[in-house]
């Protein structure tokens, strides 16, 4: 039955390779990528075994392992999206028993380049045990091995397909956002932990932290060969019965989920809300009736309603809020309440702190890169109408921005308020909006040339197969050609930082209502030119 | 292929499945590029004169979703705005048409919540909302109940008396024969026989002349005896 499973995935994967040369480019990056990755982990992870450093033992495979599954956490949850080419709600009508769907779903979704990339990594573990400690060792840590990929493959799975029903009900959308934003709080703590050991190099305390992950699910079958190669045997079993234990309960997590999933796409009722029997112009507008009641207007205000009705555009939303949050955050707590005992403090200077801002604002434009692939077909009526391309891209940028700049602004006067340096305010700001106009500049264009078509199931985290190195592809070149853009704030940042506090509100502004101007145009002009291209390109086909 | 509807007509497209219909209708309406070749409405070239051409087109897609995030009222209001129309008229005609529709009892909900059918009364309603002057749809009978479809059926038909121009696909041929004036039969992207209804038919079903011109069943009873 398994195997039926892995057959459908290369069926479903060859057909989608058909007679699309650009998909079988990206497929083959991918390839590369996760080889170069995979490669680099495993040599990494081979050293980790070398006997004249017995503290890389106790460091590499603990924390490098923890890492790379939080990574599968957090990866599909804010970057890269679930390739759901086998969607368990396709399954719904066939008489499968449960236990067999999740198999076959496990042993699809292993059978990818991101999970083989995982394996070909952690293998270093094993050649580096078998090298140095003999073949006992090498099998006990295999057996480690094996169980941490299949952890790593279900925690992704149960983590995305469990977020998916959150922010599909409509009733607990609160709960989700509040949800995703402790997960990221978590990551917090743990990035902080790192900068600090990263800087310090205090062995002593680092070794500590990673003896403790070792000791958790994360750590645990990475660490099951370290106990192993130290004569440790009772410990080596004490980790593999944790993976283990940790790797059922996944799978039974994982398994009520996808019933959820399975039910959930059938119907959901509560939507029939009654209201006042309004007139229809001014339930469209609602509370944005400040909008003007015309073409452009009613594009924002149904773009702004589109980005909190849609679970994906929801998804994005809430991923960039708890990111925009936590990480200037996060960089300014070093600079105020995380100092070490030698009175060294983490995260000072203007460089980080311009960076982070930068960051996080070209992140916000990031939302947009994909924004003509959410609404699929739909696109349909406004090409029917004929809607100019300019304003097409106008009510988009407006749209967003009703909710990214209160968003903005709440982060920078967070952060001020954190650091208590109130005068840097209009600084903080200036740097965090132009960011963000530059990378909704370059965004936009990202999203007439890079389009593509989003599946229509009820996943807000689901892509097809193969486009999960698009967007990440195209993601990435808009971040760094957008952060390569804002260079000019940055410099003046570093350059005169007495002036700047005041230089930086209202250059940066004209900086990013340039950045968006010019993609308004550039943009617009090009959906002029090919709308139906356009079109075509996010029609949700396959 | 070179179809021409004539104005005022109420025009049939028939062909069975894969046809090409939707792609010729897509092609008509700016949708989708054609390799060569023009579509002219009422005198506007749809690709070297999008804007008065769309203007004076209402369409109603197949398999194309509409903005489904919004509710009934809505969407028409959206839909308005859109076509650059005042906010009173919108108001008026967007409540007029959820009430002849039956679709203002749906209230608040949103249009992706709705049954097939309402969908389609939607996207009719939506077509319709700004007068056009032609109106081109796919498949618009589909998965409408009887009640519903007879209810499109007469708004049509005055649409018509009214000088407005209808050009629908379907492969429904009681529709086809009730309510069309012309008919064009096409299989495998060329129009096979084109003409008014009378001409078409000489007085025989056109579901005989359709299967005769598409190419018949093969199927002799032979086959699925386990059925």
């Amino acid at each position: 039955m398994t195997g039926t499973f892995l057959r459908l995935k290369l069926r479903v994967l060859r057909n989608g390779f058909r007679g699309k040369p650009a998909r079988i480019v990206m497929f083959c990056a991918s390839i590369f990528l996760g080889l170069w990755f995979g490669g680099f982990g495993c040599i990494a992870l081979v050293t980790a075994f070398y006997p004249d450093y017995p503290e890389l033992a106790a460091l590499i495979p603990p924390l490098g392992g923890a890492l790379l599954m939080l990574g599968w956490i957090f990866g599909p949850l804010v970057w890269f999206g679930v390739d759901e080419t086998l969607n368990p709600s396709r399954f719904a009508l066939l008489p499968l028993p449960r236990a067999t769907l999740v198999r076959g779903l496990l042993a699809a979704a292993l059978l990818g380049v991101p999970a083989f990339a995982t394996a070909f990594a952690a293998s270093g573990l094993v050649i580096g045990a078998a090298i140095w400690h003999g073949p006992v060792t090498a099998l006990v840590t295999l057996a480690g091995v094996v169980l941490g990929v299949l952890t790593c493959v279900t925690v992704s799975r149960s983590v995305t397909s469990a977020f998916s029903n959150l922010l599909g009900s409509r009733r607990v959308r609160d709960l989700a956002a509040i949800g995703l934003a402790l997960l990221a709080a978590l990551l917090g703590p743990l990035q902080l932990f790192g900068i600090s050991a990263a800087q310090h190099a205090d062995y002593r305390q680092l070794e500590g932290f990673a003896g403790v992950i070792g000791w958790t699910p994360l750590g645990a079958p990475w660490t099951i060969g370290v106990e192993a190669s130290r004569g440790q045997w009772g410990f080596a079993l004490l980790k593999i019965v944790i993976a283990v234990a940790f790797l059922l309960l996944l799978f039974r997590w994982w398994m009520a989920t996808i019933e959820t999933a399975m039910i959930g796409t059938v119907s959901e009722g509560g939507t029939r809300r009654t209201g006042s029997p309004s007139a229809p112009v001014a339930r469209l507008f609602g509370r944005l009736a400040w909008f003007p009641a015309n073409r452009d207007g009613a594009m924002a205000v149904r773009e702004a309603r589109y980005w909190w009705r849609d679970t994906r555009r929801r998804a994005s939303l809430l991923t960039f809020s708890v990111i925009g949050i936590f990480l200037p955050i996060v960089m300014n707590l070093g600079r105020t309440g995380f100092s070490f005992p030698d009175g060294e403090t983490i995260g000072t200077g203007p460089l980080p702190q311009t960076l982070t801002l930068i960051g996080v604002g070209v992140l916000g434009g990031l939302g947009v890169a994909n924004q003509f692939g959410f609404d699929g077909s739909a696109y349909a009526v406004h090409l029917i109408t004929g809607v100019p391309g300019k304003v097409e891209m106008r009510s988009r940028v407006l749209g967003y921005s009703v909710y990214i700049v209160p968003m903005l602004l709440i982060i920078s006067v967070a952060v001020t308020a954190l650091a208590g340096e109130y005068a840097e305010l209009p600084m903080r700001l200036g740097m965090l909006l132009g960011s963000y106009g530059v990378g909704l500049g370059v965004c936009l264009l990202v999203s007439v040339f890079g389009a593509y078509s989003l599946p229509e199931t009820s996943n807000p985290f689901a892509v097809n197969t193969g486009a999960g190195m698009t967007k990440s592809l195209f993601a990435l070149g808009a971040l760094v050609s957008a952060v390569a853009l804002t260079a000019p704030l940055a410099i003046g940042a570093v350059l005169v930082p007495g002036l700047w506090v005041w230089l930086s509100l209202p250059l940066g502004l004209a900086y990013g209502a340039a950045a968006i101007w010019l993609g308004v145009i550039i943009g617009g002009d090009a959906i002029d030119r090919r709308g139906p291209e356009l079109l075509a390109a996010i029609m949700p086909r396959d | 292929m070179d179809l021409d509807v004539p104005a005022g007509s109420f025009f049939g497209l028939l062909g069975p499945n894969g046809a090409g219909k939707t792609t010729t209708l897509s092609m008509s309406v700016g949708l989708l590029r054609p390799d060569h070749g023009t579509a002219v409405v009422l005198g506007h070239d749809v690709w070297s004169d999008p804007v008065q051409a769309k203007r004076l087109l209402g369409v109603m897609p197949d398999g194309v979703r509409v903005f489904d995030r919004l509710d009934g009222a809505e969407l028409l209001a959206y839909t308005g705005m859109l076509r650059g129309m005042e906010r009173a008229v919108v108001d008026q005609r967007a409540k007029e048409l959820l009430d002849v529709l039956a679709l203002a009892d749906a209230g608040r909900t949103l249009v992706i919540d709705y049954s097939a059918g309402m969908k389609k009364k939607m996207a009719l309603a939506c077509a319709l909302l700004h007068g056009p002057r032609v109106l081109v749809m796919d498949e618009p009978f589909e998965a409408v109940d009887p009640v519903s479809g007879s209810l499109i059926r007469d708004i049509l038909q005055r649409y018509v008396l009214g000088g407005g121009t209808v050009i629908f696909s379907s492969h429904v041929m009681e529709v086809v024969e009730r309510l069309c004036s012309h008919v064009a039969i096409m299989a495998e992207g060329r129009i096979r026989t084109v003409g008014t209804l009378a001409e078409i038919t000489g007085g025989r079903e056109l579901e005989d002349v359709f299967v005769e011109i598409v190419g018949g069943r093969t199927a002799t009873g032979e086959e699925l005896s386990w059925l």
